[in-house]
């Protein structure tokens, strides 16, 4: 079997994590504590394994680590519909807390507690036959998620060098935001990603902010964009999930969608988007889900259209969807997508077809791409990051716990270089 | 891998697992989850998996410093498997790091007349005479020896071991009358040891020890006999060695 360990870092890491273990676990008949529902099918086709491991009454676990330095969000996991749901040997929660400074989670409280995260990753790895990678869950804006994600995102490539290490970012953006230090986080974390990840979703938190202002025609909070960010990793792990012949596995992802290494930052767009409990509502046809995929102000990265080009891109639709559908309007989206010059015509945009759609849904829409205008969220970041380093605001509290100004410098120059390839690549 | 080591890592592994469920639940059962981490470290390290070796040994140490009363010789043990860890892995600067840091806890609570102790440093003595800083390979070799002969005896086995280790060290430093001295002490010790004392390895090392020593000093009639006993020894130990990691780094901390 091919197998997926997820990894669920900090406050937003696990918060995810609740959402996303709930829609899969309905995707796959599962209850919330994990036994199959009586007379579901679900099960019965798609690739349990992979994200499951069953143990003897029956019983599927998330094949997951969950781990925080602040108790609370795993804490009303725990205590919530899901309680018997994940192991507890694979949980870690330690109370320290990284005080939003990515430092602190990456060396003073993260040196603490990275050798039990490695051992209980160890441990749920050697419960797989044939472990393909990793998913981690995190944002990058905070301390936890951003600094101890960071340091587990550089021992696991030690440690599994040649697996595949997949990471859904939560970007932070001014308007919806905890902490003035934030693109300091975003910047060191982006470069540990850059380095040390095959593939990284970026979802961020400017564009979800939008999206949900947009579709729930209220000012969304946190549990609202997580919403999102758990419908759009259901979608994109769904091909991992249940059979099916495109990105079947992360190495085809990588393939299939890097075209320059380095340049593995992806942004996502999931359709229908509706509001949580009002999915049902709308039944669109194919036509209008097809284009709501790939509609420019769905996506969850604030990209720059204008400038940019698409490197490469793959839709999965997911329910009852006829082939037939797909090929003739996916054939009039094609031409409308600005691909790069040098890539292939037909080779460009992915297309695959799932049956199960997400809980709620009759049929759904995802599209992932790797597209040149994700520089202008790097560079929205580099520009923030410049203004309060140039001031030298902040920065002491980074020295102080051991990550020095030119450590600093050379994480905003890595992603400045990044955003540059981007640009050289449109 | 061999069988029976793929059994108890299997069985180790499952036992970590199961205290971690317990200690999540009630920290009482930290000390417990410590424990059970270092006998899985243990394995690793028997696999030769280093890596989760160290991993496993570091979170036993930050583990026992989460318990409410730490336990000085508990934290000791632990910083000095972590650099006897380090030490087989060829990090000698780690190992060096760690076992100094087991010393200067050991020192804080007064444990220093205590066998560990010395095979601390006796241990770390053997990483400064790699590390060619003699003077300090000396001194912790010469406290070692101290310590070994009053919780010990004077003539016990791991006094001829240090002595061993110390002619060693004066060899290596040109210092041939010591080290002669040494070899001839560690000798007369090991010839009066009873059967179930003395490991016949040691015996013939040190042998062939004085051997190189009487070479040194031009002595070859006696050098030859003394390589002629070795010979015997090991001949008549026809193949058996009771412990082969034993033959090339002499005192190896097992605790």
């Amino acid at each position: 079997m091919r197998e997926i360990l997820s990894i669920h870092v900090g406050q937003c890491g696990n918060q995810i994590a609740d959402r996303f273990w709930r829609l899969i676990l309905r995707e796959h008949g599962l209850t919330d504590q994990g036994t199959p529902k009586e007379g579901s099918s679900a099960s019965s086709n798609a690739n349990m394994e992979v994200f499951f491991h069953k143990i003897r009454d029956g019983k599927y676990i998330p094949r997951a680590v969950l781990v925080d330095l602040e108790p609370g969000v795993i804490a009303r996991i725990e205590s919530g519909d899901m309680s018997q749901l994940f192991d507890e040997s694979s949980i870690v929660r330690k109370i320290p807390g990284a005080a939003n400074n990515w430092a602190r989670g990456y060396h003073v409280e993260g040196e603490r507690v990275i050798d039990q995260v490695m051992n209980v990753i160890d441990n749920a790895v050697e419960k797989t036959k044939g472990l393909q990678g990793f998913l981690m869950t995190h944002s990058i804006g905070g301390g936890s998620g951003s600094g101890l994600g960071s340091l587990i995102l550089e021992r696991l490539r030690q440690a599994y060098p040649k697996k595949k290490i997949f990471t859904f970012s939560v970007a932070p953006s001014p308007v919806i935001s905890d902490s003035a230090v934030e693109p300091y986080n975003a910047i060191l974390t982006l470069q540990r990603i850059l380095d040390h990840a095959d593939g990284a979703v970026i979802l961020d938190n400017e564009a979800l902010f939008r999206i949900a202002k947009a579709k729930l025609h209220r000012a969304p909070n946190y549990m609202d964009l997580n919403h999102i960010v758990a419908l759009i990793m259901s979608s994109v792990t769904a091909s991992l999930r249940f059979p099916g012949r495109l990105n079947t596995d992360l190495n085809e992802f990588v393939t299939n969608l890097v075209p320059f290494p380095g340049n593995h930052f992806f942004t996502a767009s999931f359709a229908p988007m509706r509001a949580p409990g009002q999915e049902g509502q709308v039944r669109s046809n194919f036509p209008d889900l097809a284009r709501e995929t790939f509609s420019q102000d769905n996506f969850t990265a604030a990209i720059d259209w204008q400038q940019g080009v698409y490197l490469a891109a793959s839709a999965l639709f997911r329910g009852d969807i006829k082939q037939k559908d797909v090929d003739e309007n996916m054939a009039s989206i094609r031409k409308e997508l600005n691909f790069a010059s040098y890539m292939p015509s037909a080779g460009g945009l992915k297309l695959g077809v799932a049956e199960t759609a997400p809980e709620g849904f009759a049929t759904s829409g995802l599209a992932l791409v790797n597209h040149t205008g994700i520089a202008a969220v790097f560079e929205r970041l580099v520009s923030q990051f410049d203004i309060m380093f140039d001031n030298h605001a902040y920065t002491h509290w980074y020295e102080a716990a051991g990550v020095s100004r030119d450590m600093m410098a050379s994480a905003r120059d890595s992603i400045a270089n990044l955003a540059k390839s981007y640009r050289d690549a449109s | 891998m061999d069988p029976n080591l793929e059994r108890q890592l299997m069985s180790a592994s499952r036992s970590v697992e199961e205290v971690r469920r317990l200690a999540y639940r009630d920290p009482a059962r930290i000390g417990q989850l410590v424990e059970q981490i270092s006998v899985l470290a243990d394995l690793r390290q028997k696999e030769g998996d280093f890596r989760k070796a160290e991993s496993l040994y570091r979170e036993a140490l930050y583990r026992a410093q989460e318990l409410k009363k730490p336990d000085p010789e508990l934290l000791c043990g632990i910083h000095s498997l972590l650099a006897h860890l380090y030490d087989r892995w060829g990090r000698m600067d780690k190992a060096a790091e760690y076992y100094e840091k087991a010393l200067k806890i050991a020192d804080d609570a007064h444990l220093e007349n205590n066998d560990k102790v010395a095979t601390i440093k006796n241990n770390l003595a053997m990483i400064f005479k790699q590390l060619r800083d003699y003077p300090k390979a000396e001194q912790y070799y010469q406290e070692a020896l101290e310590t070994f002969r009053s919780t010990d005896g004077g003539e016990s086995p791991r006094v001829a071991s240090v002595l061993n280790n110390l002619g060693v060290l004066y060899y290596s430093n040109m210092d041939v009358e010591r080290a002669q001295q040494m070899h001839e002490h560690a000798l007369g010790i090991r010839q009066s040891l009873a059967n179930d004392q003395l490991d016949p390895t040691d015996l013939s090392q040190t042998y062939i020890n004085l051997g190189a020593v009487y070479k040194a000093t031009g002595d070859f009639q006696k050098a030859e006999a003394c390589v002629d006993r070795a010979k015997r020894i090991r001949a008549a130990m026809n193949g058996f060695h009771p412990n082969p990691r034993r033959a090339a780094s002499l005192l190896i901390d097992k605790t």
